[in-house]
């Protein structure tokens, strides 16, 4: 058996590896260069990304040393990842419903990548003190109050559902 | 213009330097010995450590009572960071040598945990002795134990990682006598508090009459253990006080090794509900954000499975017409009389088509 430890740096190193080759992939999608096989390699490798993401984040709740979240760069870490989770899934659904790869649907995609990336990075600041992040308040965490969390969700799974249902109809 | 990328990948490859071993440290654990991560390199990345090792033991040592070693690390050089591994170990094989193996208890190692590898900055050269103790409970069956002392470092000009053990150190370890006045074998002590709070510990003792508790380094007198309980004062900054109790009793009296328990900053705190309440929150509302953007996301969808224009072509053909291309009904680009490039979509051919084409007509190849 491997530790939690070993696990998550092969789970992440997955999940950023994918999340990169998407970002490029996405790139290349924005500008309208490079191969044809862009359009499907940006999503085909996000989609890869997401399927690691979750291994990723419960071996990186089970690597910490303490219990629970004790530090504000763990905090960051989960929303963001969240976000980007959340933007490429909406991307992913966005394309299978047919919508356009155009410049913007491209910017979410590195938008989300971006967040990605930025979210490894807190863990070698976490892990090692060390990352390239130098200008990133790492350390503030905006924390909704319970009420308005609940408003987002609302209005979040309102959102989606109201797409879901003009896709079919 | 590869063959120039080329080489700059193959300079940059070459100006790498190797490092060896972990020179940052690998953190505390419970570690067996290891090389250090030099046995996978060549021979002249490792080498034996020059230090003189040592440990100290009490006189007497009780069968599963707590005792105080101290381990000696004398004469040695090590890299910049003055940083070396110490290991406690129960043979030199490199294999079921954790003091646990024997019946050993690491209960307060060097730096405050209960691992029986540590990192240790201090002021390592050779002229300094570097002495650290270690509190341990000893093994529940009386006889004769052996303890080692690893140790792993770096070197001054770094790029060597090195390694040296201890000769054996024998310790006799005796039946308990019937009234020794001592803790008992169930006691744990407390390794850390909070600042600004006075801390109440509760010891079990086993045929002890009365106690004291000593702090180290106080001007005050002892402190009175009453109803098996005393108090260490609260602390205002961060930092260790170390503490051991004197037990008289009918047997010969008996000071435990000393205790250090560490004042802590309290810890970031956060309401875990809400924060995954919040991640939750944010990775729907972040996918109805992106799906709600699909304003030409219908016209798509419905060209994706319109075929019209590939039957129109074909049809073109079969009827005899010879037109240079069809005009179609798309969004993209006409579609040569040849049909679409082989393996492509009528999707591809919409959005690629044209630079395609613009590709063709350049001579160059996609």
């Amino acid at each position: 058996m491997i530790s939690a430890g070993t696990f998550h740096v092969i789970s992440t190193e997955l999940t950023i590896g994918m999340f990169a080759l998407a970002g490029v992939a996405f790139l290349l999608c924005a500008i309208q260069k490079g191969p044809i096989s862009r359009e499907p390699v940006a999503h085909w490798a996000l989609l890869g990304g997401l399927i690691a993401t979750p291994f990723a984040i419960i071996s990186g709740v089970n690597a910490v040393p303490s219990e629970g979240i004790d530090n504000p760069i763990l905090a960051n870490k989960l929303l963001l990842s969240m976000t980007s989770a959340g933007l490429a899934v909406g991307i992913l659904l966005r394309r299978k419903w047919g919508g356009e790869v155009d410049i913007r649907h491209s910017s979410i995609g590195m938008v989300s990548v971006g967040l990605m990336l930025i979210t490894a990075g807190m863990g070698g600041e976490y892990s090692r003190s060390e990352t390239l992040l130098l200008f990133i308040p790492k350390e503030t965490v905006m924390l909704f109050p319970i009420w308005a969390s609940i408003v987002l969700l609302i209005l979040g799974i309102a959102i989606v559902g109201k797409s879901a249902v003009e896709h079919r109809s | 213009m590869r063959f120039k990328v080329g080489l700059v990948l193959l300079l940059m490859i070459l100006s790498t330097t190797i490092s060896t071993a972990n020179p940052g440290g690998k953190g505390d654990d419970i570690r067996s010995r290891d090389c250090a991560g030099s046995c996978h390199a060549s021979s002249s990345s490792n080498g034996i450590s020059d230090a003189e090792l040592d440990i100290q033991y009490p006189e007497q040592v009780y069968a599963g009572l707590l005792m105080e070693i101290e381990t000696w690390v004398n004469f040695v050089e090590v890299s910049s960071n003055n940083m070396v591994g110490l290991a406690l170990l129960v043979n030199e094989e490199g294999a079921k040598d954790l003091p646990g193996v024997d019946g050993w208890e690491v209960v307060t190692d060097p730096n405050g945990g209960t691992n029986n590898y540590v990192e240790i900055v201090d002021s390592f050269s050779l002229q300094n002795e570097v002495r650290k103790t270690w509190t341990l409970r000893a093994p529940a069956s009386p006889g004769t134990y052996e303890l080692y002392l690893a140790v792993q470092h770096g070197t001054p000009n770094g790029g060597v990682a090195m390694t040296g053990i201890s000769d054996a150190k024998q310790v006799v370890v005796s039946e308990v006598p019937e009234n020794l006045p001592r803790l008992s074998p169930e006691w744990e002590p407390v390794n850390t508090r909070p600042i600004g709070e006075e801390t109440e510990i509760t010891l079990q003792l086993l045929n002890t009459d009365s106690a004291l508790v000593e702090l180290k380094g106080s001007n005050q007198g002892p402190i009175q253990v009453v109803d098996n309980k005393f108090t260490i004062p609260a602390a205002v900054n961060p930092g260790t006080v170390e503490w051991r109790v004197v037990m008289i009793g009918e047997g010969p009296t008996q000071q435990s090794p000393w205790f250090r328990i560490t004042a802590q900053e309290p810890g970031w705190e956060v309401d875990e509900f809400a924060l995954y309440l919040q991640g939750f929150a944010l990775f729907i509302l972040c996918i109805g954000l992106v799906v709600l953007q699909r304003p030409k996301g219908e016209e798509i969808e419905s060209s994706k499975y319109d075929n019209t224009a590939d039957v129109t072509s074909q049809f073109g053909r079969i009827q005899g017409s010879s037109p240079a291309m069809v005009d179609l009904p798309t969004t993209g680009p006409p579609i040569p009389e040849e049909g679409l490039p082989a393996g492509w979509t009528m999707e591809q051919w919409e959005y690629y088509g044209q630079e395609h084409l613009d590709g063709l007509a350049g001579g160059g190849q996609q």
